[in-house]
């Protein structure tokens, strides 16, 4: 799973990103993005302390059940959901709030208040699957819970993965002809069988660009942004696109997403085992508010690894597309235009990068297509 | 809930439940001018509603000589709905009649708060809103239409309109046609719905128009007086107090989410279900005792969860639809013989009650969200809501239990939960509080 295309002695060569990106545009982005990482810093502390004033006073809300124990921890878990979603809307206004102010998001604020309660419906949803789950299994097991039960959520994790791109059915068939024809080429140099390409519209709500790939087997697609169809983005560009996004189905990265995925459910459901011991362990209730609490701080503290793991995938996906292409030119000038459309700051704070990066920063992305144009 | 005599606007029935047919077969036509009549006098009470109004905040008190003329238009408004809603039999004429068969008493002026006065019309939308869901026949003739219409705003006086004729005594009274002209008298079930409708608009009519500072209650022991809860194989058993937390108030739909998706797929099973138990029960002529289960778990389920969802029950309710795991719960006799040929027909039969079903669940959902707003305000569910609440999920069990051939019983439309009167069984439906059961799920 570890290893990448990206070569051992490639040297990434500094980036003047005031010279590429413009160094008016630098520091609005660095203005634009500060108040993210301050908004996130709030709304992680208030999250941490509201989690953990339910991990120990939530179980009084076991009272509020009529059900037995699993569907009360469902109650429980689906209240801590909520609390944490109620500290959550204040800082998320914020944050629409300042995309508004830079002018990078049209949505109204009533608009933003009901768009993601579907999204919300589905968190309820699928929090309560996994307590039925895991509270079932360590009814039945005991301690022993854990190990299958991190593989039936890795198995779960497997089954969505492919299943997801059935489900997303928003999409239509790319018809742009030489955008087809570079893809037979690239399938054909990257050693893959046909990828079906989609098309999403996205452009009456964002001006963003973005593309991505997702499925296993059979279920592979690889959908683009309408925005990433249209000007300013060039041909050229659009075809780094694709040969990144095939690359990923290419080296494998959703399987080994999954496999990343089960190196760390295997011992986040230990520690969670660990964690709710004193309470009497997942199969009680009462331990769901504390289960949510090791939860959050597991995802916390596992951030910087899985966006670590991230960031070497997207880095071989930009290397492999760069192979296929032989355009860093269009890839560099890619970048360019990504960090104008999201006002996105090519070269973030460390600290920023380590725990959010899940993608090479844009600087480093254009020193790779410059170690490649040396490299040639 | 406080004894019926310190209300002071009181439904009195007197109706024997006789009908001429041939009345009952033309009531709309012969009652054309009567609501011709009642809308204009109704015109005339909102003029003398807002004097009252000017009344209360200059005096705290309505003079007596406006009160009665109001009143008059309120008592007399309510006699011309319970006869075109078939409640009553004797034409009511032009006039207020003091011994008509569906009568109201209101009580004289009392002083009233000047806050209260003033927000009267925003304080009485609940109100109104839950009287038009019901049906009564003031949302039908009232003056709320004239105010919204003489805003000019005619848009929301049509909806008005259309919501009150879906509501529950419409409902009632169509079906009570067919059985009227059938049989020449009024089913008792759906006179007293009607009756107990038609005094809720009284009542919301009365706070509106500042007749009385005391806010309508829905509560259907209002109807004890004249209505009858006969003995039924599925009735409903109430052990939940009014408490609401909030937090799950506010995300109550969202804490339902898992129980809509086991409930589809209940539901699913239990139409195939369905199905084989109708051949089964039509060749034995009775449901077998493990269908029998299996569908009154459902019913209850189902029961619970509507509870939940509309904040008629307090508690997340469990799974399984296991007897006396909730606190609105049902309780259903074991199996009994039933008459083949009811079997045969049962989908035909049970479409009028799926009917009065329908609209009580309007009442229910309207319920629902009127509550909603309370309980986050309060952290409590009124009693008169609550129990109206119930009074509707309990009809619904009913139908849903006729349908899927649980009884043989039909509905009954009474809208009261307890039985006062001495009866050969009396069985009481408020079970004292006990702590709540926890479910096997």
């Amino acid at each position: 799973m570890y290893p990448t295309a990206v070569p051992g002695d490639l040297s990434l060569p500094h980036v003047d990103v005031d010279a590429v990106f413009g160094a008016d545009f630098v520091d609005r982005a660095k203005r634009y993005e500060r108040f993210f990482y301050v908004d996130w810093v709030l709304a992680q502390i208030a999250l941490f302390v509201t989690l953990w004033i339910y991990a120990r006073r939530g179980a009084v809300f076991a009272r509020e059940s009529s059900a037995g124990p699993i569907g009360t921890g469902m109650l429980l878990g689906m209240l801590g959901l909520a609390i944490a979603w109620l500290v959550h809307v204040p800082f998320a206004l914020a944050s629409h709030w300042w995309q508004r102010r830079w002018d990078q998001n049209d949505l109204s604020y009533l608009d933003w208040l009901f768009e993601d309660w579907a999204l919300l419906a589905a968190e309820f949803l699928s929090i309560c699957v996994a307590l039925l789950i895991v509270m079932g299994l360590a009814r039945w097991l005991g301690e022993r819970w854990w190990l299958p039960g991190a593989g039936v959520f890795v198995g779960i994790a497997a089954l969505f993965s492919f299943a997801a791109p059935y489900l997303y059915y928003s999409t239509t068939p790319l018809e742009q002809k030489p955008l087809l024809e570079a893809a037979s080429t690239y399938e054909r140099k990257l050693g893959l069988g046909h990828i079906p390409l989609r098309v999403e519209e996205v452009s009456a709500d964002t001006d963003q660009a973005n593309a991505f790939a997702f499925g296993l087997g059979p279920s592979r697609r690889v959908v683009f942004w309408d925005t990433i169809l249209e000007p300013p983005f060039t041909e050229a560009e659009q075809r780094v696109v694709l040969a990144h996004e095939l690359a990923h189905h290419s080296q494998r990265h959703l399987p080994k997403g999954i496999g990343w995925f089960a190196l760390f459910a295997i011992p986040g459901a230990w520690i969670l085992m660990r964690a709710t011991r004193g309470r009497g362990g997942m199969g009680e209730p009462t331990s769901v508010p504390l289960a949510l609490f090791v939860v959050a701080v597991l995802q916390l503290a596992t951030a910087p690894v899985s966006s670590a793991i991230s960031r070497r995938m997207e880095a071989e996906a930009d290397w492999k597309a760069l192979t296929v292409t032989h355009d860093p030119a269009a890839l560099e000038g890619l970048m360019v235009e990504f960090s104008k459309t999201g006002l996105g700051d090519p070269d973030p704070p460390f600290i920023s990068q380590l725990v959010f990066g899940t993608h090479p920063t844009l600087a480093d992305r254009v020193a790779m297509a410059r170690a490649f144009a040396d490299r040639r | 809930m406080e004894g019926l005599s310190q209300r002071p606007v009181r439904l009195v029935v007197r109706d024997d439940l006789k009908r001429d047919r041939l009345t009952v077969f033309f009531r709309l036509i012969l009652a054309v001018p009567l609501l011709l009549w009642v809308t204009l006098r109704g015109i005339a009470a909102f003029v003398v509603g807002f004097v009252n109004w000017l009344a209360v905040l200059v005096q705290r008190e309505v003079p007596e000589s406006t009160h009665d003329f109001v009143a008059n238009y309120v008592r007399y408004s309510t006699q011309v709905s319970a006869y075109v809603f078939l409640a009553a039999n004797p034409y009511p004429w032009f006039r207020y009649q003091s011994g008509y068969p569906v009568d109201v008493h209101i009580d004289p002026p009392v002083q009233q708060g000047r806050w209260g006065g003033f927000f009267r019309l925003v304080l009485a939308i609940p109100a109104v809103l839950l009287a038009a869901a019901l049906g009564s026949g003031f949302a039908t003739t009232t003056p709320g239409q004239g105010s919204f219409a003489s805003n000019g705003n005619e848009n929301e006086a049509v909806w008005w309109s259309v919501s009150s004729f879906g509501g529950v005594a419409a409902a009632c009274a169509v079906l009570a046609w067919f059985f009227i002209v059938a049989r020449g008298r009024a089913p008792r079930g759906l006179r007293d719905l009607v009756a107990f409708a038609l005094g809720y608009g009284a009542q919301a009519a009365a706070y509106l128009f500042l007749l009385t500072p005391r806010y309508p209650t829905s509560d259907p022991a209002l109807a004890e007086p004249y209505s009858k809860l006969p003995r039924h194989p599925v009735r409903a058993v109430v052990t939940d107090d009014l408490e609401r937390p909030r937090l799950t108030v506010f995300f109550r739909l969202f804490l339902a989410i898992p129980h809509f998706v086991w409930i589809l797929l209940w539901t699913v099973a239990v139409f195939f279900v369905g199905f084989i138990a109708w051949i089964v029960a039509l060749v034995l002529g009775r449901l077998p005792l493990p269908l029998h289960r299996f569908f009154g778990a459902y019913i209850r389920y189902a029961t619970h969860l509507v509870a939940f969802v509309y904040l008629v029950g307090r508690r997340f309710p469990g799974f399984t639809g296991r007897e006396g795991s909730y606190g609105i719960d049902v309780t259903i006799d074991p199996p009994e013989r039933q008459k083949r040929l009811t079997i045969l027909f049962r989908g035909i039969l049970v479409f009028p009650a799926f009917i009065v079903a329908g609209t009580l669940g309007s009442v229910a959902l309207v319920i629902g969200l009127l509550a909603w707003w309370y309980a986050l305000v309060r952290a409590r569910m009124p009693e008169g809501m609550r129990n109206l609440g119930v009074t509707s999920l309990r009809y619904s069990a009913q139908t849903y239990a006729y349908s899927l051939l649980v009884t043989g019983r039909y509905p009954h439309a009474s809208p009261v939960l307890r039985d006062p009167g001495p009866g050969p069984e009396p069985r009481p439906n408020f079970a004292p509080p006990r702590p709540a059961v926890g479910d096997t799920f």
